[in-house]
């Protein structure tokens, strides 16, 4: 009763609305002063702007991971050549969401060794969708969200079968990746199904030294139906399987014997509507994840330990897009999920009874929220956006055994539940239909994460330290503002973002030094709390030029700025990178030279024992045939990635591990 | 018609569930407080018409043992819930004998059973353990002793130490541990008995001595947060808290103090669960 009450108060409290997204197309063709750009979408299909998915897509053996780190606002934590995980501006995981298809999903990992990213391919996907601090579409965050968003079977009315077969090797970790896609349309019944398999050694870094346990394999499987009702309503399912084996941590001391993810969705979605619903989509979905970690392929151990763990999802929400006539829209999203974590340790040594405890000790996390954006065209020039969203968590441990051990802490074990309230303004005024120039500010709010309440002599690798959770952590709130400008030329295009955010009540790391480590060898006990604030800024550039009608330059820039309260800098923040690409085509080849560069990091926190990174610079080139063949189209892809083998890493790379080295390439690719 | 049909098949299903919940309550069988455990002795406390038996969680082993003592009518075979029962260990070793710590119970029973304890300090390994039980039963006011041998099994691991107090290179203390007896992880009571041995056949009760615990992994040297150190709260028993932080073998480091002085802290008690 009183959950439900809760649930009302949330209602009320929402007042109203987060605008449509803006295709690549649109930066690129005219600016469109109608539109404002609470979501920025990254295309993955093909067409929607040629020299930008080129970018983003170098090489077509990427993985989704290796295109997040393409994307302006994206870093990357890297622990080993797979599983990577994403970094939205300088935003810590827990600050940020990372949605598959609308649909939350939690890892399995108390290591974070799998972001749910890794369990999608890019042919699962039709589009990345970015959406920084301004609109919660997506949830409570203070930091964005990225939504990766499924491709969709298609219609068609003459029955037709097409798709795409793929091969391919690359170098420096002898790896494979093959892929599959087929898709079958008839008027009323679509299917989409996709397989790739992926194969990799221990890479060979720039220099010539093969970095051992950065090996992996992984299979997944994909299948949508979709399926035209006579009422203007299309029947959707998707689901996706994904299976990894193998994989290794160079960075960690442990790797992951399986990891696997099993995702179910079931959606309704009217597109036409009738009065002044355009779209709605009702979705419904499941998903897990099982993770079997172990240290049994590495040497020189004591204790043997396996870390098993398992998170399951269910979830709905539904979405709707209003319009009226007054140049108003509104866009609104309830949705409720329920997640439960469990991670344990079991550690062997010989004449010892095995020695088990949990590390997240089992916990739901129940989450409802509404969120409304009210999108109202100003006039010719400009337009104002207003996002709010209000969000209930109930966080509680759900067997008295976790109960039991966590109460070692000396912390309350009973739930948790708070709400969060979220507001954002966006205003964009278009000056001379070349310039246009958008401004928000923001208040939100972010729910502490399990491993931040519940987390048990959790190691973190990078510093050292074993962490422990804190059930007394209160939510972090944050005032954000942001400016963007997009001047557009006949030959080229400018965009420049700039943002600065206020955390308080920032949840991070703090030593304990009365407290004993669990684990052989670490530096000591951190306990998550909360210090008063800190600073995080930015600026996010890119240039589109285009000379000649053969022609493309695409540069990206970011750099990021964090300090704590007391003027520390804040650690892993990436230092100023630049990525720029120059593509020419001449008749069916596409060659392309490529640059990526990083400045040195020294502005590193010593309470993490971060250590500074030098610069690097790598050149890519890659060369594309694409020609029909019969009926049909092959495209081949090859090139060189780290073309003078230089040995490098970037500051937000575990272990001082070097990156791959020189790698050759080819992928050929059949579409019929 | 219909409705008559209707109504006596909903009659016969009510009278059905009722029976069935009747049936259900009376079939509960009376809960035997000695239900699974270990018999150490028994016999007639002869004089007392009194049947003695003994029981222990476990078998008997050196250390702090509870002791469960049920009493019963030798003629009418019904319980006997008031009496006064003594207890008296012996160990006959080849050279000499010696007693050993002991609880005796409460006069009155407590669901039949009068709860009592021995510390014993030796397995049955050295010598010979007796156990003498005198009862004056206040049902008949006869009295009557039982004597019986007790095989006190060695421990795998060490519930029990003595010590030499540091303080004054005299004193005898004899340590054992009550608390946790079904270990898991998370806040575990932690109770110790501490005794002073003042001749080799009495041993009272000590409360002067502060404790210090500090568990600890032997095998990963590890130790666990917010643990409390026992305090002395009566007969000798000292509680306080002990914390694990996962299964396997835990060791109980144990630092004794006679006021700010060490008198011990070499000693350790072992769980392994
Ligand atoms: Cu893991």
């Amino acid at each position: 009763m009183k959950y439900f009450i809760q649930s009302l108060v949330c209602i009320c409290f929402a007042g109203g609305l987060v605008a449509r997204p803006l295709n690549d197309k649109d930066i690129s063709d005219t600016i469109k002063p109608k539109e404002l750009i609470p979501v920025k979408v990254y295309s993955l299909i093909k067409g929607a702007n040629q020299p930008l998915v080129n970018f983003y897509i170098a090489n077509k053996s990427a993985t989704t991971e290796d295109i997040l780190s393409r994307l302006p606002e994206m870093n990357m934590i890297r622990r080993g050549s797979y599983g990577m995980e994403p970094v939205l501006r300088s935003y810590s995981s827990g600050q940020t969401s990372l949605l598959i298809d609308g649909m939350r999903m939690h890892g399995a990992c108390t290591d974070k060794m799998d972001p749910v990213s890794i369990y999608i391919e890019p042919q699962n996907l039709q589009s990345i969708q970015v959406q920084t601090t301004h609109g919660f579409h997506s949830g409570s965050v203070v930091g964005g969200s990225v939504n990766l968003k499924f491709a969709t079977p298609t219609f068609n009315e003459t029955s037709l079968f097409s798709g795409t077969v793929s091969s391919g090797y690359q170098s420096a970790a002898n790896a494979v990746y093959h892929t599959g896609t087929f898709n079958y349309g008839t008027k009323r019944l679509a299917l989409r199904t996709t397989v790739s398999y992926r194969n990799a050694q221990d890479y060979r870094s720039g220099g010539g030294v093969v970095i051992p346990f950065s090996q992996y394999q992984k299979i997944n499987y994909g299948l949508s139906v979709k399926y035209a009702l006579r009422n203007s309503w299309i029947a959707k399912t998707d689901i996706l399987f994904d299976d990894g084996w193998n994989i290794g941590y160079p960075a960690l001391p442990m790797d992951v014997g399986y990891a696997g993810a099993r995702i179910v969705s079931l959606s309704m979605q009217n597109e036409t509507g009738n009065n002044h619903f355009k779209q709605t989509e009702i979705k419904l979905y499941a998903n897990s994840v099982r993770h079997y970690m172990d240290d049994s392929q590495r040497k020189n151990i004591s204790i043997h330990m396996d870390m098993p763990g398992e998170s399951n999802t269910y979830g709905a929400y539904i979405d709707s897009r209003l319009q009226f006539r007054n140049n108003t829209k509104i866009n609104l999203k309830a949705d409720i999920t329920s997640t439960d974590l469990i991670a344990s340790m079991t550690m062997y040594q010989s004449g010892q009874p095995p020695m088990f405890m949990l590390t997240w000790p089992d916990n739901r996390t129940m989450q409802s929220g509404i969120g409304a954006t009210f999108i109202k065209q100003l006039d010719s020039t400009s337009g104002l956006a207003i996002s709010t969203r209000a969000d209930l968590f109930i966080k509680s441990l759900i067997t008295q055994s976790a109960k039991d051990q966590l109460s070692v802490l000396n912390q309350p074990v009973s739930n948790v539940s708070r709400l969060l309230k979220n507001l954002s303004v966006q205003y964009n005024k278009t000056a001379g239909k070349k310039t246009k120039t958008t401004i928000s500010v923001s208040y939100s709010e972010r729910m502490p994460v399990s491993s931040e309440l519940y987390g048990f002599y959790l190691f973190n690798a990078n510093d050292g330290f074993d962490y422990i959770g804190n059930t007394n952590l209160v939510p972090e709130n944050a005032i954000n503002a942001e400016a963007g400008i997009v001047h557009k030329q006949t030959f080229f295009q400018l965009s420049l973002t700039g943002y600065a955010t206020v955390i308080h009540q920032y949840i991070t790391g703090v030593y304990q030094p009365t407290l004993s480590s669990m684990t052989i060898g670490a530096n000591g006990v951190k306990s998550y709390q909360q210090i008063p604030r800190v600073f995080i800024a930015g600026v996010e550039a890119m240039i589109i030029a285009k000379p000649s009608s053969s022609l493309d330059l695409v540069s990206t820039s970011k750099f990021s700025y964090g300090k704590d309260y007391q003027n520390n800098p804040l650690p892993m923040i990436a230092p100023l990178k630049n990525t720029t690409s120059l593509r020419k085509i001449i008749n069916k080849w596409a060659i392309q030279a490529e640059t990526e560069w990083a400045f040195t990091q020294n502005r590193i926190n010593p309470y993490s024992r971060e250590t500074a990174t030098q610069s690097y610079g790598i050149f890519n080139l890659r060369l594309m045939y694409d020609t029909p063949l019969l009926n049909n189209q092959l495209r081949v892809d090859t090139g060189i990635d780290n073309l003078l083998d230089n040995d490098y890493k970037e500051h937000l790379d575990w272990g001082r591990i070097n990156r791959p080295g020189r790698n050759l390439y080819m992928q050929i690719t059949l579409s019929f | 018609m219909k409705n008559n049909v209707l109504n006596i098949f909903i009659l016969f299903f009510a009278t059905f569930i009722v029976l069935e919940s009747c049936s259900k309550e009376s079939n509960v069988p009376e809960s035997d407080p000695v239900a699974g455990m270990v018999k150490i002795a028994s016999g007639y406390a002869a004089g007392a018409a009194t049947y003695v038996n003994i029981y222990t969680k476990d078998s008997a082993f050196a250390g702090y043992n509870k002791l469960y003592i049920v009493l019963t009518d030798s003629i009418t075979g019904n319980n006997i819930d008031n009496a006064s029962v003594s207890l008296n260990p012996m160990m006959q070793m080849a050279m000499m004998s010696h007693s050993s710590p002991k609880e005796n119970p409460a006069s009155i029973a407590v669901n039949h059973v009068f709860e009592a304890s021995v510390t014993f300090i030796m397995p049955s390994s050295g010598g010979t353990w007796t156990l003498k039980t005198n009862v004056f039963n206040n049902e008949n006011g006869k009295q009557g002793v039982l004597n019986c041998t007790i095989n006190v099994k060695p421990t795998t691991q060490q519930k029990l130490y003595s010590f030499i107090s540091l303080s004054d290179n005299s004193s005898k203390y004899f340590v054992g541990i009550v608390e946790p007896s079904k270990p898991f992880v998370g806040i575990n009571d932690c109770e110790l008995v501490i005794y002073k041995k003042q001749s080799m056949m009495l041993f009272p009760a000590d409360s002067s001595l502060t404790v210090v615990v500090t568990p600890e992994m032997p095998t990963m040297s590890h130790g666990s947060p917010n643990n409390i150190n026992p305090v002395h709260i009566g007969n000798g028993h000292y509680k306080g808290k002990v914390n694990f932080t996962m299964t396997g073998f835990w060791r109980l480091n144990l630092t004794l103090k006679t006021g700010n002085t060490v008198s011990d802290s070499t000693n350790y008690i072992d769980l392994t669960f």
